[in-house]
């Protein structure tokens, strides 16, 4: 990997770099549509490319089960399996682990599960982990780790944080020797729950691993806890890490939590929420989600947003057409999540635009202005935000700020 | 301007064509006013819609789908709401502005209920046809789908028919009365009303091309008799209103014929009517079940023959609901037909089926079975018309999708030795984008990279069978976008193989057709064993990928767990 820092926010921690791997070059920051199975929801990759994405993400877990490394092996990896030429990232599976599976039992060999094929007791190790990843052939791997709810207390949290670290050597050495670090890049994952003295030690031990490590992420988080702490381990593992290392956020893909983690250092983050919510018929847009289940779109003939260069908007197709086959014929499906993507990658695009134009500041306040202007913005991002030097609220003095996560939905014809 | 007093034929034949046999020809949809005119060599492929949209085709697919000329679109989806949602759409070409259809590359065929469509229906009325909506069954008159028409402004329209739709068989007291009500609402949609001065003081003009489905059922003297109607001078009370025609056939561009009711009428006098019941799960479709056979095809080329005895050979055929390869060139053979409906072969995607076949069959078996396996042969000899890729035999199936076709990839490579036709289908042929959005000035960077294969419109590596089975298994519905191109794109290629042959003279033909039938197995057996194992993946995954996902997206934190 070559890795190369291009700008930086003159005020916040928010910087673009360029992120050059075996299948092309990546601009960062960037939003990761993920492809669990091997295609992005509906789409063919020649659909994906056209959207200017060129790093998606598969889940190790599944395709490990379905179609399995051994056809992965005779097709030539995931990419050719997929037709997919660009850029790939793989999980650990780890995560799945422990959140599909009620039978999960870690030990320090590595996890025990029930095969969900047929039932029998599996173990996954890191070793194992690595070498299913090596044969995916995706060019970022994720270590396995030690996932736990970040709603956990007590010692499990720091037990599994001090087990990452074991794994994350494993992991090293295991891929180390496979010959694979040249095309393939191991990423750590900094664990720690939501206490700042175990996210530090952890920090630590990881960066002392650097030499060893091609980037990092930022694990154990999106798991239902408070959005007000949430940033307040970003913000603590961003600022720790080094400098010239890819920072990833796993699991974060709203518009909000997306700005607020690029301003506080993060350069990467994925989520299956735009591609999931368009199969509900919700298009995302600047001014908040748009539920085009609502009858009042019925005969409304405009298009999700005026000027997206979205194959969707840009070929005029029409909420009201949408609301006509939202959630019941596949290709509208198909349609709002081509949509959804560019919305998420715009957002990421016009931060990189900003930051190299040192305006960063500026895009922040005018995307909380239009997204957030009627609903009232939420505390959480305002005192993220205020962190690292931008204030939302000044000059705007009449704005509203409520608590809780925030996030603006239409779900129903009666809300 | 004299096009619009008499506008130019849909159809011309190749040459004076016999009242009954293979033929082709040319349709041409003539839109002077913006000088268009768009032309399809005949027989051509006419796809099948649902809810207005080509299944599982994005629009950026359906432009990029070159079989795709002519759509059939269904209007009974839109009309719960009152007024339809089409209709309130502006510009000279509402329909195709709505739906995202090109004006100068698509033709849309409007018709109210949808062809292939096999449901029981309570009865129609004296002036209306009880349609289907997602709130239930509605009432369309004769005088509503004209006005539905007027602002739709189709390029084809077909006129109200009084098909019955409760159970067959149906007396003859009720064919009687659908011949009646069939030739009242055609004569309602060719009368320009005296007052034809609208609120706006534009005049109503009546449809350019409206076509209509010949009634009778399966009964052939019915059938005649509502040929010698349209052929009939005009009542003299709807004279002025009809004018200048001398008989409502005049004022018909071309025929329609339904093969689902008939089918299903036929079997119900045979004593083995095709049960609804082991339907009721609703993922499978009355036609599915349907199956055809050469006395099932001779059957129907007899009663189609019945309506077309005295009418004008000129006039485009309409086939729609074929069950089979086997039965469109049969009924090419022994009737001639101009149109066909492909939702058989889009039907097939969505089961998991890859379509494999091609009219005329290659001589001395052109498979090169080393790089890519043709489907497979049943204990009688016959190989099946594709691949059910749900069968675990794709597993390790590295191949293209049909060995009948190369991809375009493997085509270019072997230049002009190659073999076989190409199929130039969006999974066969896929090409990189002509272009990607860029989203900041530093994006350029990312796309100059050596590493990676970016120019535009360079031919890929088709998709694979492998691949294609694991999206169908892991539910995903990409597989069936990647289907329902190749499928569609197999069909047109099957048409151009009827064009081809029946251009080489009528013997040619039906000595391949002879020869098609000898290769290609016409029971289905293939297209039962994908419906249980569709069935299958649809049920271990739960009650539809939707409600499952709704209910999941209920109870987890939306967009942190992962998507299954």
């Amino acid at each position: 990997m070559q890795f190369e820092v291009v700008a930086k926010c003159h005020t916040t921690r928010a910087r673009v770099s360029k992120m050059r791997l075996a299948h092309g070059t990546t601009m960062l920051p960037t939003f990761m549509p993920v492809a669990t199975q091997a295609a992005i929801k509906g789409l063919t990759p020649q659909q994906v490319e056209a959207l200017g994405i060129n790093l998606i993400l598969n889940n190790t877990y599944h395709l490990n089960l379905r179609p399995g490394i051994q056809v992965l092996k005779e097709a030539g990896g995931a990419h050719k399996f997929q037709g997919w030429s660009h850029n790939l990232l793989t999980d650990s599976g780890g995560f799945q682990l422990v959140s599909l599976s009620k039978f999960t039992k870690i030990t320090e060999e590595g996890a025990l599960f029930a095969s969900p094929f047929d039932g029998k007791p599996t173990m996954l190790t890191p070793e194992e982990s690595i070498s299913i990843q090596h044969a995916i052939g995706a060019d970022i791997i994720m270590q396995l780790d030690d996932v736990v709810s970040s709603l956990t207390v007590g010692p499990r949290v720091e037990e599994a944080m001090w087990r990452t670290i074991r794994w994350l050597d494993r992991c090293i050495e295991f891929h180390q020797k496979s010959g694979r670090d040249d095309v393939q890049n191991l990423f750590a994952i900094v664990q720690g729950g939501l206490n700042p003295d175990l996210r530090d030690k952890c920090l630590d031990e990881m960066i002392a691993r650097r030499d060893r490590v091609a980037g990092y992420a930022i694990g154990g988080l999106s798991g239902g806890e408070e959005k007000d702490v949430f940033w307040r381990v970003i913000k603590q593992c961003a600022d720790k890490l080094p400098e010239d290392r890819p920072r990833y956020s796993m699991g974060i893909g709203f518009a909000e939590d997306l700005l607020v983690c690029v301003a506080l250092g993060v350069d990467m983050a994925d989520c299956v929420f735009p591609t999931r919510t368009a199969r509900f018929g919700v298009a995302l847009t600047p001014t908040g989600p748009l539920n085009l289940r609502l009858s009042k779109h019925a005969i409304d003939f405009r298009p999700i947003e005026e000027g997206c260069p979205c194959p969707t908007c840009a070929n005029g197709v029409s909420r009201a057409i949408l609301h006509h086959n939202a959630t019941l014929e596949t290709a509208t499906a198909h349609a709002i999540t081509q949509h959804n993507l560019v919305f998420q990658a715009r957002i990421m695009g016009g931060a990189r635009d900003a930051i190299i134009n040192g305006t960063f500041p500026d895009y922040l306040k005018s995307f909380f202005a239009k997204y957030f202007g009627d609903a009232g913005y939420p505390a959480w991002c305002v005192n993220a935000l205020r962190s690292v030097g931008v204030d939302l609220l000044e000059d705007r003095p009449d704005v509203k700020v409520i608590s809780g996560d925030g996030a603006k939905w239409e779900y129903s014809d009666t809300a | 301007m004299a096009a619009a007093s008499t506008p130019s034929p849909l159809f011309v034949p190749t040459t004076p064509p016999a009242k009954f046999g293979p033929r082709t020809g040319t349709l041409t949809l003539a839109r002077p006013e913006d000088g268009i005119f768009l032309s399809s060599d005949t027989p051509a492929l006419l796809a099948a819609t649902s809810r207005g949209i080509v299944p599982h085709l994005s629009r950026d697919h359906l432009h990029l789908a070159q079989a795709i000329q002519h759509v059939q679109l269904p209007f009974e989806s839109f009309i719960d709401r009152n007024p339809p949602v089409p209709t309130l759409v502006d510009g000279s070409h509402p329909l195709h502005t709505f739906l995202g259809y090109s004006p100068d590359k698509h033709v849309i065929t409007m018709t109210l209920r949808d062809p292939s469509d096999g449901r029981k229906m309570p009865p129609n009325g004296n002036d209306f046809v009880a349609a289907h909506c997602t709130r239930g069954v509605r009432k369309v008159t004769a005088s509503t789908w004209s006005a539905y028409v007027q602002k739709c402004k189709p390029d084809i329209v077909v006129a109200l028919s009084d098909t019955p739709f409760t159970p067959p068989p149906h007396s003859q007291k009720r064919l009687t009365k659908s011949i009646e009500r069939t030739i009242a609402w055609l004569s309602s949609i060719l009368k320009i009303p005296a007052s034809s001065t609208m609120p706006d003081n534009s005049t109503s003009p009546r449809p350019r091309h409206v076509l209509l489905h010949l009634a009778g059922g399966t009964n052939l003297q019915a059938r005649a008799e509502f040929a010698d109607r349209l052929t009939d001078p005009v009542d003299y009370r709807d004279a002025a209103e009809l004018e200048p025609l001398n008989t409502l056939d005049q004022g018909v561009a071309g025929y329609v014929f339904d093969l689902l009711p008939l089918r299903a009428a036929l079997a119900a006098e045979a004593g083995n009517p095709l049960e609804e019941g082991d339907l009721a799960h609703g993922l499978l479709r009355a036609s599915d079940r349907h199956r055809s056979s050469p006395e099932s095809s001779s059957r129907l080329a007899e009663l189609l023959q019945s309506s077309l005895e005295v009418l004008p050979e000129e006039k485009p055929r309409v086939l729609n609901s074929p069950v089979s390869p086997h039965e469109v060139l049969r009924l090419v053979r022994d009737v001639g037909v101009d149109i066909v409906d492909s939702f058989w072969a889009q039907r097939a995607a969505d089961i998991g089926i890859a379509l494999d076949f091609c009219f005329p069959v290659p001589e001395d078996d052109a498979h090169d079975s080393t790089t890519c396996a043709p489907p497979r042969k049943r204990k009688d000899g016959k190989s099946d018309l594709g691949h059910n890729l749900f069968d675990s035999a794709y597993v390790h199936d590295h191949s293209r999708l049909a060995s009948a076709f190369l991809d375009g990839q493997s085509a270019a490579s072997l230049g002009a030795s190659a073999a076989h036709a190409v199929c130039e289908c969006g999974a066969c042929s896929p090409r990189t984008p002509a272009s990607r959005i860029l989203y900041s000035a530093v994006d350029t960077q990312a796309w100059r990279d050596r590493s990676c294969a970016t120019t535009p419109s360079t031919l890929q590596p088709p998709s694979t069978r492998a691949y294609v089975h694991h999206l169908l298994h892991t539910h995903e519905m990409s597989a069936h976008a990647l289907l329902a191109m190749h499928n569609i794109s197999v069909f047109s290629a099957f048409l151009a193989g009827i064009r081809d042959a029946v251009a080489r003279g009528t013997e040619h033909f039906a000595r391949e057709v002879e020869r098609f039938e000898k290769v290609y197995d016409e029971g289905m057996v293939l297209w039962s064993e994908a419906e249980v194992m569709w069935i299958e993946v649809e049920r271990a995954r739960g009650k539809g990928r939707l409600a499952r996902e709704k209910e999941k997206q209920k109870e987890s934190t939306v967009g942190t767990a992962v998507d299954l």
